[in-house]
């Protein structure tokens, strides 16, 4: 590599220094001083990155300085290594983009302004790189005096008072600090941190003491919960622009001074530090929960995530090499991301959540903040991603599952604000009031940072364990990308038929080989998304924002069969619900579901992340292949059910499904039948390989399978009772689909040969139909503007097309002979009496019974009956979603007419892994040990029959007359009301008054009595947070009295 | 008991004086001076740790025979170091102080209270 | 088993007899319902009669497609059952197509005509209609849960769907009948029964007091013709299938006819003696006694 000439690295505090002294003979040219004051920083930057560049490419090595002609420990010294390049570059480029950010309040403020901005700077690359404690502390005092003036940068009272707390609590922490160090100094003999280290202060009487004040005061200095009022109520008050640098800038530096001189103490000093963090991440992301304006709800998140990198600390012991990655990875995302949502919470100006609505009229902006959400929640492509999975499968394979357990439900109460934000800033309406300016000198920091997490996201990817295998996903991520870039130009016609020849070329090129369940899955997620994005023609405009996102689920849903390890498996399983989650996100109402869907997907994928860092530990920590499951050695139980819950969560079996009806009818038209017949069987997929990997297992002597079994079963039955009092459509297919997957887990649970032909039978099945009547119904939809079914009625007339694909629907999915859904009715009663769980299997008879009941509803009350006045001219689906809705009938009808085309194939492979009671297959008959069903002879007897019939019918009523629907009994005058004749509300009244008591909303009301619980507990726990300086200072006092007791006392 | 070891138990006490008088005082003038306190008590503290009984200023002048070899010199002085530290120390001390006295100018022009419960408009 | 012509004529043979039959049936049972009321009821011969006028009568219209497909679907499902059976155990001419598929097939074959006539009734127009479809579904669905238990339980005894091994197994003397192998189930079955031959007191669908106009009051002339073809086919249908799976199948048609006759009986006289209940009665009494007999007897084979 490029040889660049090192500077001295004293002449990044030296420029500093001298530069901030000379701003003060700028008293006029503010505008000169502030184009030194970047020139400055640009020397800074650029002399650490020359470091960093040796550091890695050119294998230098650290670099001592020394002052005053001494070496230590007679004289101050600096250090240059990796880290502290790494980290003073950090400080100086975000100080850099801060500072062309804060262009406006410098100026304002004046050349004073300047020079204190430069200051902190200065002073935070002096924390980085000093090794004499002394030295240390005198630049923390600079760092924090100088911000406390810089939280003044726009002087209004809440500012001041918030500079007054915050030097309250940083005064006496300093104080305590210094007491620290010359107690060091007195017992260690020396001020450097190295020598202090030798000196092993804790042998010494009265050392630990010199010990327990720095390091508290250290920790202090990062705002441990709930020591941190002062803290947050800084980053309120202050400009977003120096929030960005006080949160990616200081505290990366005081996080990186606790690192060196942590060594100073022992093990438990380490312990106590991961404790403490944990606190911090999981008090303060609860707190977060409850916040309305943007900086302080930031605030939380920083040290949030600040309390995360001391766990990591803490445990540095414990994660050993990999600890270096995992710090790198959480802090670039955090340094990234939270500048970046600074910068942009100083664009928005309004510190209310719910006004960022105005942001949307600066798309990329939306995306940059979306980004900046994605990496620090740790979702792929962004470091964080793979920072947090090495984390997971190092503490899993040192059998630190608390921490692991603990760490996730952090990041997952996270999730809940900062989702919900990004849900807000989509969906909330643009207050026309409010202003956005945008001037260039803000956007570029938050382009930068933002580019640079994808950038710094791809680099992670290439340093991970097993990241050569992430190449499957360059391909599809960089269509991905492209999409996004022409996204703003091009029109739905050249984006949609791109869209579909990308998955058709990528489908044939990559996917053909696949075999076996793959195979089939292939077909389904591929198949099923050309056919839906066949629908998307009937979209004008441009459509912005849909076809990344629908062709990053694509790549995750294809990614989740070309995977041949967890690492490429949780990817794809991660990116197919980022992709769908804006999916959903889309539809007008869709905010609170797109959330919900967000949650719960986000939970089960915690879940299944710390199955899989189980799993990759019990099968011995040292392959991370997909066949790992089947070498599981302790913990299977466990493993089992945390993937196949995980996996249930997109399923959505019953306790986990309130997010689904939500999210599926509120979606788009087209996006519904992507994420209802099309999404869904991701979960499914992940349920076929952690059962063919790992058998059955059970948990407390319970069998995991029969477990699966029971829900299934009761699924089934309440998902379908549910969609039978659903007044609204697309809800109603919703819960169907919940009561449809409910089938497909029962007779995966069975563990047999014909449990799981059983299964793939359901699910190519509802993958047909279901796609089938989302389309037809959101075609009506589209039309009709509303979903409410009784606010319909009579379409048969306008809408002919789309009336027969729903009969042809409901026919399937109710399983009537002669259609396909027979099938899996018929290869179910087999399986349930081989099986002998006839009770649940009765249980699922009866959900097809219930499922006759709603398939019926949807059909009467939208197109039979009284049409209404107002749909009188409506016209029929366009023409691209009826052709989509034809290509599924046609297969229903070739599935129907020959089944053995398909299962007998798959039996065949089935027999491998389930070699008892395959079918046997004469021709077109399948016959099993207790029957038989030759869909092709009753395909052709039914409609022979129903030939002859129907042609005798016409020719005995050949003359008859057509009437209009009032001829008869209204003697051929319209009621005054036509809409009190049509009978479609609570169509099914007999039915509540004696069985709705079953579906009382038990299971939604358990998770929003827990979203309530979780929000009164945020609400009581942040009034610890009175506002009051000496309430702040006393928390200081009592965390300090607290901690003593775990270290010295204990 | 030193002079050392009364000027660091002094130090200690005034210490606690003045954080009581942070965490007990309304008056937030009263809260900086009680900073003053601590900080005082602080520069006692490091100057007493420095102490060396019997010990003369670190200067090389007089009162060390010329020629003294320097580990009899270093027994016979006072410990430097501290005291270089507790002038940069002092001089914080002092820029803190000063700091939050401008603060406490800004805060009551605007509310014309110096009591610290009435700037708790940012809380939760 | 595979498909030769030749049984295409034997088919509608055995169709052609069973149709008869229920006619006849249907006659019989409203001169008995008469007399017991001690009136002097129609002709033995009368629903051929009625029959006969519908296909005559000249004025004739419709409302529109489904309309047209529902009386279709409604007597293809009748007949569809029918051919999907064998009706006389151990009959090469008169097992029909059941070649095609077993019990499952004819459990869920009942649900066809059920759609279409449904669907046809909903394109009238007419809010009676529909609201006699929601209660006639809501009891027939109820109905049908314990029926299924029934039949599960059936099939978990002999072990197979087929209806002729279901009838083999109850060969040789009454005493092997279902009815005496396993008479939870058939109680069960045969409670469940009443709920879908549409009378009192599950007739609330049809009952004219309750509202003025159901579904079948929609069609009319060649429409209603077809409509009444089905009246005489489906209830002879199911009462078969009950026969076969409970009674021991039939060797013969006058076996069958008699065994048939008794069975249609039963639902005949528990209407005469109780009144009609309400949807959500009827919803109700089937959830509490077929269901509770059912569960038990699954759970007897379950667990037991």
């Amino acid at each position: 590599m490029v040889n660049l000439i090192l500077i001295n690295p004293i002449y990044i505090i030296g420029i500093g220094l001298g530069t901030a002294f000379l701003l003060g003979f700028f008293k006029k040219g503010k505008s000169v001083a502030w184009a030194l004051m970047l020139a400055a920083l640009a020397v800074m930057t650029y002399i650490s990155f020359t470091w960093l560049w040796s550091f890695i490419f050119n294998g230098q090595l650290p670099e001592q300085v020394y002052t005053a002609g001494f070496k230590p420990p007679f004289s101050i010294n600096l250090l240059m290594g990796k880290s502290e390049a790494f980290f003073t570059f950090l400080i100086s480029f975000v100080g850099f983009l801060g500072g062309i950010y804060l262009f406006d309040k410098l100026k304002e403020q004046g050349t004073h302004a300047i020079s204190v901005y430069l200051i902190l700077i200065m002073g935070l690359n002096g924390i980085v790189m000093t090794r004499d404690i002394f030295n240390l502390f005198v630049f923390l005092e600079i760092a924090s005096i100088a911000t406390a003036g810089l939280i003044v940068l726009t002087p209004d009272i809440k500012a001041f008072s918030a500079g007054f707390k915050y030097m309250i609590a940083s005064g006496l922490i300093s104080g305590f600090l210094l007491i620290g160090i010359i107690f060091a100094y007195y017992f260690g003999g020396t001020l450097n941190i190295d020598f202090l280290i030798q000196a092993d202060l804790l042998a010494v009487k009265g050392g630990v003491f010199a010990v327990f004040l720095i390091i508290i005061a250290l920790l202090l200095e990062l705002k441990p919960f709930p020591a941190n009022g002062w803290g947050i109520d800084a980053y309120e008050a202050s400009p977003a622009g120096i929030n960005a640098v006080i949160s990616a800038a200081s505290a990366g530096a005081v996080y990186y001074v606790l690192s060196k001189v942590l060594p100073i103490a022992d093990a438990k000093w380490y312990t106590v530090t991961a404790v403490v963090g944990m606190i911090t991440f999981l008090g303060s992301n609860l707190m977060g929960i409850k916040q309305a304006d943007a900086k302080r709800m930031l605030g939380y998140s920083s040290v949030g995530q600040v309390g995360l990198l001391l766990v990591f600390l803490g445990l540095s012991k414990q994660l050993g090499i990999n600890f270096e990655f995992i710090v790198f990875g959480i802090i670039i995302s955090h340094y990234l991301a939270k500048a970046g949502l600074f910068w942009l919470a100083g664009i928005v100006k309004t510190g209310k959540l719910k006004e960022w609505g105005i942001l949307r009229r600066k798309p990329v902006l939306v995306f940059f903040m979306g980004t900046f959400i994605f990496a620090l929640l740790g979702l792929p492509p962004f470091p964080s991603f793979f920072a947090k999975w090495t984390l997971v499968m190092t503490l899993s394979a040192a059998g630190m599952n608390l921490w692991v357990g603990l760490i996730l439900l952090g990041s997952l109460v996270e999730a809940i604000y900062l989702f919900r934000w990004l849900g807000y800033t989509v969906k909330l309406d643009d207050n026309k009031e409010l202003s956005l300016s945008t001037p260039l000198y803000k956007t570029i920091p938050v382009w930068v940072f933002g580019l640079l997490t994808y950038y710094i996201g791809y680099l992670s990817s290439t340093m991970v364990p097993g990241g050569s295998s992430l190449s499957m996903f360059y391909i599809p991520l960089a269509f991905v990308g492209v999409l996004f870039i022409v996204d703003k130009f091009l029109p739905v016609l050249i984006k949609n038929t791109v869209s579909i020849a990308a998955m058709a070329y990528y489908g044939w090129y990559y996917m053909a080989d696949l075999t076996e369940f793959r195979m089939l899955f292939a077909i389904i997620f591929i198949g099923g998304g050309i056919i839906t994005l066949i629908a998307g023609y009937a979209k004008n405009g441009k459509r912005i924002g849909f076809y990344p996102f629908a062709m990053m689920m694509y790549a995750g849903l294809a990614g989740l069969l070309l995977s041949e390890n967890i690492l490429q498996f949780f990817i794809s399983w991660e990116l197919m619900t980022l992709g769908s989650y804006i999916l959903i996100l889309r539809g007008k109402k869709s905010m609170p579901h797109a959330l919900s869907y967000m949650l719960f997907s986000l939970g089960g994928a915690f879940l299944i992340l710390a199955g899989l860092g189980l799993a990759y530990a019990s099968s011995g920590a040292n392959s991370i292949s997909l066949d790992i499951l089947k070498n599981v050695n302790q913990y299977s139980g466990l493993i089992y059910a945390f993937l196949a819950v995980g996996f249930m969560t997109k399923t959505a079996a019953i306790g986990l499904h309130i997010w689904l009806p939500g999210a599926h009818a509120e979606a788009e038209s087209d996006v519904s039948p992507m994420v209802s017949a099309i999404l869904l069987k991701a979960g499914m997929f992940g349920l076929v390989v952690l059962m063919l990997s790992m058998g059955s297992q059970s948990l407390g002597g319970v069998s995991l399978p029969y477990l699966l079994g029971w829900l299934g079963a009761i699924t089934a039955i309440l998902g379908n009772i549910m969609a039978v009092f659903q007044e609204d459509a697309k809800r109603l297919l919703a819960y169907s689909s919940v009561g449809q997957l409910g089938y497909v887990v029962f007779a995966m649970a069975f563990m047999s040969h014909l449990g799981w032909l059983t299964a793939l039978a359901f699910a190519l099945n509802h993958f047909v139909f279901k796609a089938l009547l989302f389309l037809a119904i959101g075609g009506v939809v589209m039309r009709t503007k509303t979903k409410t079914m009784y606010e319909m009625g009579g379409l048969i007339k306008r809408m002919p097309f789309s009336f027969i694909s729903v009969l042809i629907g409901i026919i399937a999915l109710s399983g009537l002979p002669p259609l396909t859904g027979f099938a899996g009715k018929w290869l179910s009663y087999n399986a349930v009496i081989e099986k002998g769980w006839y009770f649940q299997g009765f249980l699922v008879s009866i959900a097809g019974l219930v499922a006759f009941l709603y398939c019926f509803r949807i059909i009467h009350v939208i197109f039979l009956g009284q049409p209404k006045d107002k749909f009188k001219n409506i016209k029929e689906a366009p023409l691209p979603m009826l052709i989509a809705q034809y290509i599924l009938i046609g297969a229903i009808m070739l599935f129907s007419i020959m089944p053995n085309m398909v299962l007998k194939p798959v039996g065949d492979f089935l027999i491998q892994y389930f070699p008892d009671g395959a079918l046997q297959w004469q021709g077109g008959t399948a016959i099993s040990r207790l029957g038989r069903w030759s869909g092709v002879a009753i395909m052709n007897i039914t409609m022979g029959i129903f030939g002859i019939i129907f042609v005798w019918l016409l020719f005995i009523s050949r003359k008859a007359v057509k009437v209009k629907p009032f001829n008869i009994f209204y003697s051929g005058e319209a009621p005054s009301r036509p809409e009190l004749t049509h009978f479609g509300y609570n169509f099914f009244a007999p039915y509540k008054k004696a069985v709705g008591f079953l579906v009382q909303p038990l299971v939604t009301r358990f998770w929003y009595g827990l979203a309530d619980i979780l929000h009164s507990i945020s609400d009581l726990v942040r009034r610890l947070y009175n506002g009051n300086g000496q309430t702040y200072a006393f928390y200081v006092i009592i965390f300090m009295v607290v901690f003593s007791f775990f270290t010295i006392g204990g | 008991m030193d002079f050392g070891q009364i000027a660091v138990s002094v130090g200690f006490l005034l210490i606690l004086i003045g954080v009581w008088g942070i965490l007990t005082q309304k008056n937030i003038i009263k809260i900086v001076i009680g900073f003053s306190v601590f900080d005082t008590g602080l520069h006692m503290i490091m100057v007493g740790i420095g102490y060396v009984k019997g010990g003369t200023a670190p200067i090389l002048d007089g009162a060390i025979a010329p020629g003294t070899a320097p580990i009899n010199i270093v027994a016979g002085i006072v410990d430097p170091v501290p005291q270089a530290l507790v002038l940069t120390a002092i001089v914080i001390g002092l820029g803190v102080t000063a700091l939050m006295l401008a603060y406490v100018v800004r805060l009551y022009e605007d509310r014309k209270s110096l009591d610290i419960s009435s700037y708790e408009d940012l809380k939760w | 088993m595979i498909f030769e012509p030749i049984q295409i004529p034997w088919t509608i043979l055995g169709l052609f007899i069973v149709f008869n039959v229920g006619l006849i049936l249907t006659g019989t049972v409203r001169k008995i319902g008469a007399r017991v009321g001690r009136r002097r009821g129609i002709r033995i011969y009368q629903p051929y009669i009625d029959l006969v006028k519908n296909y005559a009568l000249r004025s004739n219209f419709t409302h529109g497609m489904m309309f047209y497909l529902a009386p279709v679907f409604r007597l293809s499902g009748g007949v569809g059952l029918i051919v999907f059976m064998p009706l006389i155990y151990d009959s090469v001419h008169f097992s029909n197509f059941s070649f095609a598929g077993d019990a499952i097939l004819i459990m869920y074959f009942m649900f066809f005509g059920t759609l279409g006539m449904a669907l046809g009734a909903g394109e009238g127009g007419v809010p009676f209609s529909a609201i006699g479809i929601s209660r006639g579904l809501s009891q027939v669905t109820a109905a049908e849960i314990p029926l299924i238990l029934a039949f599960l339980a059936v099939f978990i005894q002999t072990e197979s769907f087929s209806i002729t091994e279901i009838v083999a197994a109850q060969q040789g003397g009454f005493l092997n009948w279902t009815l005496f192998t396993n008479p939870l189930a058939t109680a069960t079955a045969m409670l469940a029964f009443l709920g879908s031959m549409m009378r009192s007191p599950f007739d609330i669908v049809l009952a004219p007091q309750e509202i003025p106009i159901g579904p079948p009051t929609e069609f009319h002339s060649s429409f209603l013709g077809v409509l009444s073809t089905n009246r005489a086919v489906f209830p002879m249908a199911k009462t078969i299938l009950y026969v076969n799976l409970f009674f021991g199948g039939a060797t013969s048609w006058p076996e069958l006819i008699l065994k048939s006759f008794l069975l249609y009986m039963w639902s005949v006289v528990v209407g005469t003696i109780y009144p009609r209940f309400r949807t959500e009665q009827s919803i109700r009494w089937f959830m509490k006694y077929p269901l509770i007999l059912g569960v038990i007897t699954i759970l007897v084979l379950q667990f037991g």
